[in-house]
């Protein structure tokens, strides 16, 4: 690992490089005007389009690798026959800068699942092909939970550079091979690194910051998870919650999907994938009309469950960054921090 | 997907989908072919029992599958079979058209007609006027491009 | 507030209610609160923050919630419109329901901003509401208001009006670019009541469930066309879409036109029958050849 430094300047230049070399760059961009505006993460062409300082885009990085829509193979019917087309699996370059830390880390820990049994090509494919420039943060506000389950707003998992914002631009730390070859390659736009100090008092304060929001250890609460599948608080907790998944079309590690086949003209069509919830009805409904998670309080038990126990039982990764946008985005209050909370007193008390 | 319509507008055949009742527009449309009046040969006709049972959500289901125009057309005001499919269907469209026209779809791609049994020479007259209008809007390209971007 | 209180802890002791649906602090400001112990009825709040239609929760979609039967919930003049609409289309009986009306002059945009009612603050939802007290209640609380603050910014449903087909088209595609189908509108409206919603039909599929435009454009205009005289216009929806699609302005579309043509404004009188399910034989057919 090495570090650098990298100007307002020379971020504004590398964006311009990066884009004639036929890369694409994505970045939190805000569009639209007045009350229509939105920052997301999205295409830019030109460095003024980047938006680095207005906080967490309103959804995650999560649709770079899996968007809510996408081919899986197209089919032709000819006479009694099927001609199927495949879809590409190999990628356009590219390099998202500015992912928040809780973002970054995301797609490293949804990884997992898409090598578990089956490799899923689509995923690796735009893996590979992305590059991961995070850049540090300093609390987006009370619901940034992400020193509660082992990241941090300056966490480097799953990124690639880590840029750490300090006076007149970025110190940055080069954590993989791909952040290497991104520095060998516009080696010009980053100069020595000179400020490990001022940005390690950032990191801290930031720190210091989240940290307030919420003190749990995952430990305790997956082992109660483990031995409460059945108690009375899952029917107390979700009352409010509507089941619109609002909370996993915005969260990072959510990452279910549906398949469907479409008809495009009669002879036609595409099996698509698409994004899907455990918390709205229809997920586990049977065609036989049973659903074994039938109301809402079970679903939301399976969201907590899947997160902090089945997910880390499996693949000793806790299934959420703490980035508290499912907090911020439930129409009905529900949050995960205070959930989680209880749950730890429940456990044993605070950690 | 659906149908490639020429971009080209002088050779472009608009592909209109009717939506009609069977008591007064259908017979009304058979009585017109059968009295070999001259209409565009654009109509392609889907027969339903009433126009109460024209859901609007037949309109978008032919511009998705790559209708130009549509036509929904059905008994005049106190003709209808079922006594008030066609109260329903009005109201329903009223709506329908503001909606539809509010999200970007031209009204002069939709075609409401009250056409009856005996009315023939109407209905030639509805289709012959789409046709025209449609023609003169171009291919919806806009619902087709749509699609290639999907 | 405090009238509030002992109102719940009355109902909840007499067991004239199960349950008060009503508003508590949460962490992020007032949230629902599920109110059963009459000990607990001290968490009930009411201010500017209470954004949320609780008439939703009314709505027998939510199994949760249905066993609670008698049910106390309270409403803003908005939401008492949203309870009459239930009722009216035989979702939900009177006698099942305890109204609790609060006096209103109009709510922030969202619960977790400060309360503060400025023209900049308030819901777009309060711009023209014309009522300040539910009449559909069967107690009525709080302060007398006084009317929400006009918000500014330009009309959006003019500005769309006065635009070319091909214009607002473009308008509209873009902000629907952004639907990911997640149907958290449909989930969290009051008015949205089908045991089964034609987006989830599969045989045969009308809607497209796929988030591409194509399935998208269908979805809402679909949307909007089966609240056609149900939207009570609490912008819910909007709220709770995540990716900020501005759902209202086509239900205010919608709403405008039912009212000009139909004469039908949305109201907390169960009474009226709904403008779609009714016709007159001289409504207007100006488009109709
Ligand atoms: S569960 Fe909530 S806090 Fe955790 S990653 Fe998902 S959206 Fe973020
Ligand atoms: S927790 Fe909130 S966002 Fe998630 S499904 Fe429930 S109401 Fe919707
Ligand atoms: S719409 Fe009317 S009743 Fe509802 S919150 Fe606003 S002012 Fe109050
Ligand atoms: S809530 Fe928003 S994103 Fe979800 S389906 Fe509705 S419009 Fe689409
Ligand atoms: S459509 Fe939206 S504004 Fe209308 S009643 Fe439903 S949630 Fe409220």
């Amino acid at each position: 690992m090495s570090a650098k430094t990298l100007t307002q300047a020379d971020l504004a230049s590398l964006v311009g490089d990066l884009v004639a070399a036929g890369t694409r760059v994505v970045a939190p961009s805000r569009t639209g005007v007045g009350p229509l505006q939105h920052l997301d993460y999205r295409e830019i062409k030109k460095a003024d389009e980047m938006t680095l300082d207005a906080g967490l885009p309103k959804r995650s990085i999560k649709e770079l690798f899996f968007p809510p829509t996408e081919v899986l193979f197209r089919w032709k019917q000819k006479k009694n026959d099927f001609e199927l087309q495949e879809v590409e699996t190999k990628f356009q370059k590219t390099v998202v800068i500015g992912a928040r830390p809780c973002d970054a880390a995301a797609p490293e820990i949804v990884d997992r699942l898409m090598n578990w049994d089956y490799k899923d090509e689509l995923w690796n494919g735009r893996r590979e092909a992305t590059t991961i420039v995070a850049l540090a943060c300093d609390g987006q506000d009370k619901s940034c939970f992400c020193t509660a389950v082992g990241l941090g707003p300056d966490s480097t998992k799953g990124a690639d550079v880590l840029l750490v914002p300090v006076k007149g631009g970025y110190h940055a730390e080069i954590l993989t091979a791909k952040g290497e070859a991104l520095v060998k390659d516009f080696g010009k736009r980053f100069g020595e690194a000179k400020s490990a100090d001022e940005a390690g008092k950032f990191r801290e304060t930031a720190r210091a910051k989240v940290e307030g929001n919420l003190k749990v250890d995952p430990k305790p609460i997956r082992t109660w998870l483990d031995g409460h599948f059945e108690d009375k608080y899952w029917g107390e907790i979700a009352l409010r919650c509507h089941g619109c998944g609002a909370c996993a079309s915005v969260c990072p590690t959510c990452h279910c999907f549906d398949i469907v086949d479409e008809p495009e003209g009669i002879y036609e069509g595409a099996r698509r994938r698409n994004w899907d919830t455990c918390q709205t009805g229809k997920f586990t409904l049977h065609g036989s009309g049973h659903n074994p998670r039938g109301t809402q309080n079970m679903r939301f038990r399976q969201r907590v469950t899947h997160k902090f126990a089945i997910y880390p039982r499996k693949f000793e990764e806790i299934l959420c960054t703490g980035c508290g946008r499912c907090a911020r985005a439930c129409p009905g209050g529900m949050d995960l921090l205070e959930i989680l909370s209880d749950i730890g007193q429940m456990a044993g008390g605070a950690a | 997907m659906a149908a490639k319509t020429s971009t080209d507008k002088a050779s472009f055949k608009p592909r209109i989908a009717a939506f009609v009742c069977n008591w007064c527009t259908y017979t009304g449309a058979d009585l017109a072919g059968t009295s070999r009046l001259q209409m565009a040969p654009n109509v392609r006709i889907i027969r339903l029992p009433c126009t109460g049972r024209i859901d609007p959500l037949f309109i978008i289901k032919a511009f998705e599958r790559g209708a130009d125009g549509v036509i929904v057309s059905g008994c005049h005001p106190a003709d209808c079979h079922y006594t008030s499919g066609n109260y329903h269907a009005r109201r329903r469209f009223a709506v329908a058209r503001d909606v539809f026209g509010f999200m970007g779809i031209d009204p002069k791609r939709i075609t409401f007609s009250w056409v009856s049994a005996s009315e023939g020479g109407k209905w030639a007259e509805v289709v012959n006027d789409t046709t025209a209008r449609v023609q003169e809007l171009g291919p919806f390209s806009a619902y087709r491009e749509m699609e290639a971007r999907v | 507030m405090q009238a509030l209180q002992e109102l719940a802890r009355k109902l909840l002791t007499d067991k004239t209610a199960n349950v008060v649906i009503g508003w508590g602090q949460g962490p992020r400001g007032p949230r629902p609160i599920f109110v059963t112990q009459p000990e607990h009825a001290d968490r009930l709040i009411f201010d500017t923050r209470c954004v949320h239609n609780l008439a939703t929760y009314l709505n027998p979609r939510r199994a949760h919630l249905v066993p609670f039967v008698k049910k106390a919930v309270v409403v803003k003049p908005c939401d008492a419109r949203a309870v009459a609409g239930l009722i009216r289309e035989t979702q939900v009986k009177r006698e099942d329901v305890v109204l609790i009306g609060m006096r209103c002059g109009g709510v922030v945009r969202d619960s977790d901003m400060d309360g503060k009612l400025t023209e900049a603050t308030v819901s777009p939802r309060c711009m023209d509401c014309p009522d300040r007290e539910p009449k559909l209640a069967d107690h009525l609380m709080g302060e007398e208001a006084s009317a929400p603050p006009k918000g500014k910014g330009p009309d959006m449903i003019a500005k769309l009006d006065a635009m070319s087909p091909a214009e607002r088209w473009e308008f509209w595609q873009k902000e629907l670019e952004r639907c990911v189908r997640c149907h958290a509108c449909r989930e969290v409206c009051p008015m949205c009541f089908c045991d089964r919603c034609i987006a989830d039909k599969s045989m045969p599929q009308w809607i497209e469930s796929s988030p591409h435009p194509r399935g998208n454009l269908s979805w809402q205009m679909t949307r909007v066309m089966h609240m056609a005289g149900r939207c009570v216009g609490c912008g819910e929806c909007t709220r709770a879409c995540p990716v900020d699609i501005p759902l209202g302005l086509i239900l205010r579309k919608m709403t405008q036109t039912v009212e000009e043509r139909f004469g039908y404004r949305v109201s907390d009188d169960p009474t009226v029958p709904a403008p779609m399910g009714a016709y007159r034989l001289d409504d207007k057919q100006e488009f109709i050849l």
